[in-house]
């Protein structure tokens, strides 16, 4: 029901946007002249002021429905090479997922807050650029604070970067004081790369990520059923099921208090001269044993100086943790295995992303970027390929962008 | 793993020569004029994905990082 809600939401959302934006559409191309590139934004002005917004939902066929309203601001004064940041979103969660459903829980509704600032400026060849972000919901906190460093050589051809950022989270309890009971996590972030300009129109960047995490990452509410050795327990088994065949004890879900995680990423962009290519690959693995590979390709086409649109997809494929396991055994006395965890993002899986974005640049001839409008709509199928309850789900994320540059 | 990755000579080695050669890779410079086409607004080097598309992948999936929100840019200015 409410997935239907959801899609029929969506549907009105979209043919109001395309509704809206058509007539437009239709008078830039009449007027569209051959200016070889986008203008510049506002130089009449000393400061450059720009802003945005973006509604982002999020449903799938789990039962979870997520509204995300974003806004941002950015002051930047580019013949000083400075700039300056905010941004702030709210995510409303509601849920009624399989995990909560199979611990006879119901739907619940969460509100998460997020916040961040962030400035940046250039010294000749030297740039420098720090954030701070923090993340609120009643039960997690999320604070976060980084640096970066970026600096030009070989006239530009070549840009190194370096950066560098901690992070604390505290976890908490519904109705539990944070002083009774939290777990806290330390991260640090280092990472090292370089975008190098390889023809007139292609770049490659390549970076290296190494995050170290210290604490405890369990989920307090997220309990793990447990079987008697030699029960047979399939892949997608229902919740009826496992509750007839599980043991009485559960176990909270326990995970390892450190992790290192390492990615090498490198990102390709080609511009033709009416469309731009970018491909991303990233290989990922970490202390835990899992491992993983990200393909993103997005293709942007730009028939007008007043359009940008095309396909998105993007393929993600990862090995379980080496503690994964599709049902844990206990024995005897209640020996539970030291680690254990329900959370499918931990198992094996692939995801296969297809999706479009389109953005109408609305603004006057001498700079269309004063206003744009956009949507950006993906459609994502998991596959879990050792889980219960669960073996598929479809997800969509779709969302409305505006941006304005005042 | 981490002991495995951080102490094997080769592993260093190898990410050492992948730098030195990506590095004297960029000293065939492109001059600044030839440089319009990756002055296009859509060949910034930021993840282009939204904050809602950037949320769901950081849930969907079990890896991290790869993003080069602070990094390089086409040196075009």
């Amino acid at each position: 029901m409410r997935m239907q809600l959801t899609q029929a939401v969506h549907a009105c959302v979209v043919v109001s946007l395309f509704i809206t934006l058509l007539p437009t559409v239709a008078h830039a191309q009449e007027v569209a002249e051959p200016v070889p590139e986008p203008a510049p934004a506002s130089k009449d002005s000393a400061y450059d002021v720009a802003a945005g917004s973006e509604l982002a939902t999020y449903a799938d066929n789990d039962h979870v429905f997520v509204v995300s309203p974003s806004i941002a601001g950015n002051v930047s004064k580019p013949a000083s090479g400075w700039s300056v940041g905010a941004n702030y979103l709210v995510d409303v969660v509601s849920a009624a997922s399989v995990d909560i459903v199979s611990t006879a829980s119901r739907r619940f509704i969460e509100t998460r807050q997020a916040g961040g600032i962030n400035g940046a400026t250039q010294w000749g060849k030297l740039g420098v650029s720090a954030n701070g972000n923090v993340s609120v919901e009643p039960d997690y906190g999320s604070y976060t604070g980084g640096a970066s460093a970026t600096y030009d050589l070989c006239d530009k051809n070549f840009t190194a970067l370096l950066s560098y950022y901690h992070g604390y989270d505290i976890a908490g309890r519904h109705d539990t004081p944070w002083n009774v009971w939290n777990h806290q996590i330390n991260t640090n972030g280092v990472k090292l790369g370089g975008t190098i300009i390889l023809t007139r129109a292609t770049y490659l960047a390549i970076v290296g990520d190494l995050i170290f995490e210290d604490g405890d990452t369990s989920k307090p509410y997220r309990y793990v059923p447990m079987f008697a050795p030699g029960t047979v327990v399939t892949k997608g088994e229902s919740i009826a099921n496992v509750n007839r065949d599980r043991l009485s004890a559960r176990a909270l879900e326990q995970l390892p208090t450190d992790r290192q995680r390492y990615a090498l990423s490198a990102r390709i962009g080609h511009r033709f001269s009416w469309a731009t290519l970018r491909m991303d690959e990233r290989l990922y693995t970490d202390a835990w044993g899992l491992k993983a590979t990200t393909t993103d390709g997005r293709f942007i086409v730009t028939p007008t100086q007043r359009l940008e649109a095309g396909p998105h997809v993007r393929f993600h494929a990862q090995g379980p943790v080496d503690f994964w396991q599709r049902a844990y055994t206990m024995r005897t006395g209640l020996d539970f295995p030291a680690l254990r965890t329900g959370d499918r993002e931990l198992g094996p899986l692939v995801n296969l992303t297809g999706g479009a974005t389109a953005r109408v640049l609305m603004g006057p001839a001498t700079n269309p970027r004063k206003f744009v409008l956009g949507i950006d709509a993906n459609v994502t199928s998991t596959s879990y390929l050792d889980d219960i309850y669960l073996s598929q789900r479809t997800s969509e994320v779709i969302a409305l962008v505006v941006e304005v540059a005042l | 793993m981490r002991a495995n990755l951080v102490h094997n000579p080769r592993t260093i080695l190898a990410l050492a020569l992948l730098g030195a050669s990506f590095v004297a890779s960029a000293c065939t410079p492109v001059p600044p004029y030839q440089r319009g086409p990756l002055a296009h607004p859509t060949m910034k080097t930021s993840d282009p994905a939204g904050v809602g598309e950037a949320h769901a992948r950081a849930i969907q999936e079990g890896a991290m990082g790869g993003g080069f929100e602070v990094g390089g840019g086409c040196g075009c200015n």
